[in-house]
């Protein structure tokens, strides 16, 4: 008898051949021709143009940067800060701690839209935080809009928004992962007198180092695809400050009357996300996440 | 004595901090229940609450009386709904059977597991821009269609990952038993596993649900008008016309939040698991 599993994953495959790699091609093809609706009947073919266009963009290089920076301040912040609250949360001294832990789901399950709309107010020239500096003799601070002063407080924002996002799902799982360290090995160590914070350093972490690798992953990978915040806060501004490689591709594509805005250089950026993103993918799946293990074993 | 008064400032400290913590989100909430001067109060609570952003928002459109700018909410909520729940469906069954193939025949083999993983980790910018093109040729741009056509790249990688996990609990045995009695794969997978797997195919829906419902960067390339654009595409489009509003905006954030939160913490036991794609247990 043949096979029958490539009938139950023919489905799916044709479907997502469909979604994905019909796009894939269509994007390569599009690097190499122009496209503008508001000027263009149709994409022309350009050679390798976008390919001078994009060496000579300081805009591009800084897009990429201005990823990987925003990047490097949210993830680090997000794994310290969850793995704290996930010792304080699993502490068996903390009265109430399983209602604590359903509230701080709260902005994990929040759409992310939701998330800028809800900081924005925050954030608001007169809003509250503005309003607590005052109150407390400090400057108040144009928070999402200072082109010249303190250009850093655009990116803290936003930095602050993922940060108060994600958090929460790290310290559930790493919660997850200090609650799945067997009864008996704790018990042990308490016998032998460790006390909590000396079990979790020496136990609990050396443990959960596969879970934590697996979070800084997924984060890692999330954070290339930040865009709803800046959409809803920054808008990629104030200038091109917060325009991060994502929403560069947006405003280039999608936003026909930006500066270089053309289908076909936007596909070429788009390439180059993907290159980025191929390369964290490829560590994931070759470092971590073997799949035969995971899969059949 | 000692270790009494350590509980009570760890209990303290850990309340506190959550509160702090989660003090944004609460604001938002007391917002939407302050009438139309206390908007711009940076007080976190209405001196007068009042339900009427509410019921603005929801039915009657208008603000304060005044109609042209805010339309009823309504209409894009049904939007909302209608795609998150047909996502879910859709990809939690084509999910399922995927997965089923791949654990129990190694179906496309490691390739196929790893390509869908890895369809998990790209930036939806990237493709959406052929996707406008593929769904203004085949007639779905702008239509609820279209974004379920769509989303699920976004969901079927997630709910296949996660059924694979779910599928992994399911005792071989029964189904070989029921092979060997001359059933057909496809009845084995109907009968016996998907029976077993029940818990695991009603989380991935949810999942599919959770994460459509939080789309919004497709839906604003692919569904620019109000007959298909879902709700969180409208509040991120309204804000960004009307910024300040932050009455009838925080009214509808909460209405668009209410049911993910209460889902989320329904199922919060497999949370980590479905956001890990069950690689964390």
């Amino acid at each position: 008898m043949k096979s029958p599993g490539l009938t139950f994953i023919l489905p799916a495959m044709v479907y997502l051949s469909v979604l994905v790699i019909y796009p894939t091609i269509y994007l390569y093809y599009m690097t190499f021709h122009t496209f503008n609706p508001l000027y263009d009947l149709a994409p022309r073919y350009a050679g390798l143009q976008n390919f001078f266009v994009i060496a000579q963009d300081a805009d591009a290089g800084y897009s990429i940067l201005a990823m990987l920076f925003l990047t490097s301040i949210t993830v680090p912040a997000q794994l310290a800060l969850g793995s704290l609250i996930a010792i304080l949360f699993t502490s068996p001294r903390l009265r109430g701690r399983l209602v604590l832990r359903s509230i701080m789901l709260i902005p994990l399950s929040i759409p992310a839209v939701i998330v800028g709309l809800n900081w924005k107010m925050i954030f608001f020239t007169y809003g509250p935080l503005n309003t607590f500096l005052t109150a407390v003799g400090l400057e108040p601070q144009p928070w999402l809009s200072a082109p010249f002063g303190n250009s850093f407080n655009t990116f803290f924002v936003l930095a602050v928004l993922d940060i108060w996002q994600w958090t929460p799902f790290v310290a559930l799982a790493v919660a997850a992962g200090i609650e799945s360290i067997p009864q008996q090995i704790q018990e042990a160590a308490a016998l032998d007198g460790a006390s909590r914070l000396q079990m979790i350093r020496h136990i609990v972490l050396p443990l959960s180092k596969t879970i934590i690798i697996i979070i800084l992953l997924f984060r890692l990978i999330d954070s290339l695809k930040i865009f709803d915040i800046i959409y809803m806060l920054t808008f990629g501004g104030p200038g091109n400050l917060t325009t991060t490689l994502p929403f560069y591709i947006y405003k280039v594509g999608f936003t026909l009357t930006a500066a270089k805005a053309d289908i076909g250089y936007a596909s070429l950026l788009s390439v180059v996300l993907l290159l980025i993103a191929t390369v964290l993918v490829l560590m994931v799946l070759t470092r971590v996440l073997n799949v035969r293990r995971v899969v059949w074993e | 004595m000692r270790a009494q008064v350590f509980t009570i400032l760890v209990t303290i400290f850990g309340w506190g901090f959550a509160l702090l913590y989660l003090l944004p989100f609460f604001w938002m909430v007391g917002t939407s229940f302050k009438p139309i001067g206390e908007w711009g109060l940076p007080t976190p609570l209405p001196a007068n609450p009042t339900s009427r952003n509410y019921i603005e928002v929801l039915v009657t459109g208008g603000i304060y009386g005044v109609r042209g700018h805010f339309p009823p909410i309504l209409r894009y909520l049904v939007n909302s709904v209608i795609i998150s729940s047909s996502v879910a469906a859709l990809t939690s069954i084509l999910g399922a059977v995927t997965a089923y193939g791949v654990l129990r025949y190694r179906a496309g083999g490691a390739f196929f597991a790893n390509w869908v993983l890895s369809l998990r980790m790209i930036p939806p910018v990237v493709i959406l821009s052929p996707l406008v093109v593929l769904t203004k040729t085949i007639g779905l741009y702008n239509t609820l269609g279209g974004l379920i056509f769509v989303y699920p790249i976004i969901t079927l990688p997630i709910v296949t990952w996660f059924m694979i996990g779910a599928f992994k609990s399911v005792p071989r045995e029964t189904e070989e038993a029921a092979l060997l009695d001359g059933c057909t794969p496809f009845q084995v997978f109907i009968r016996i596993a998907l029976p077993q797997a029940s818990i695991g195919l009603a989380t991935s829906a949810i999942f599919a649900f959770l994460f459509s419902w939080s789309e919004f960067l497709i839906p604003l390339l692919l569904a620019p008008s109000e007959t298909a654009m879902p709700l969180t595409a409208f509040a991120g489009y309204f804000s960004n016309q009307y910024g300040i509003l932050w009455g009838p905006l925080s009214a509808s954030a909460v209405i668009i939040s209410l049911p993910v939160i209460m889902i989320a913490i329904a199922i919060q036991r497999y949370l980590v698991r479905g956001l890990t794609l069950g690689f964390i247990k």
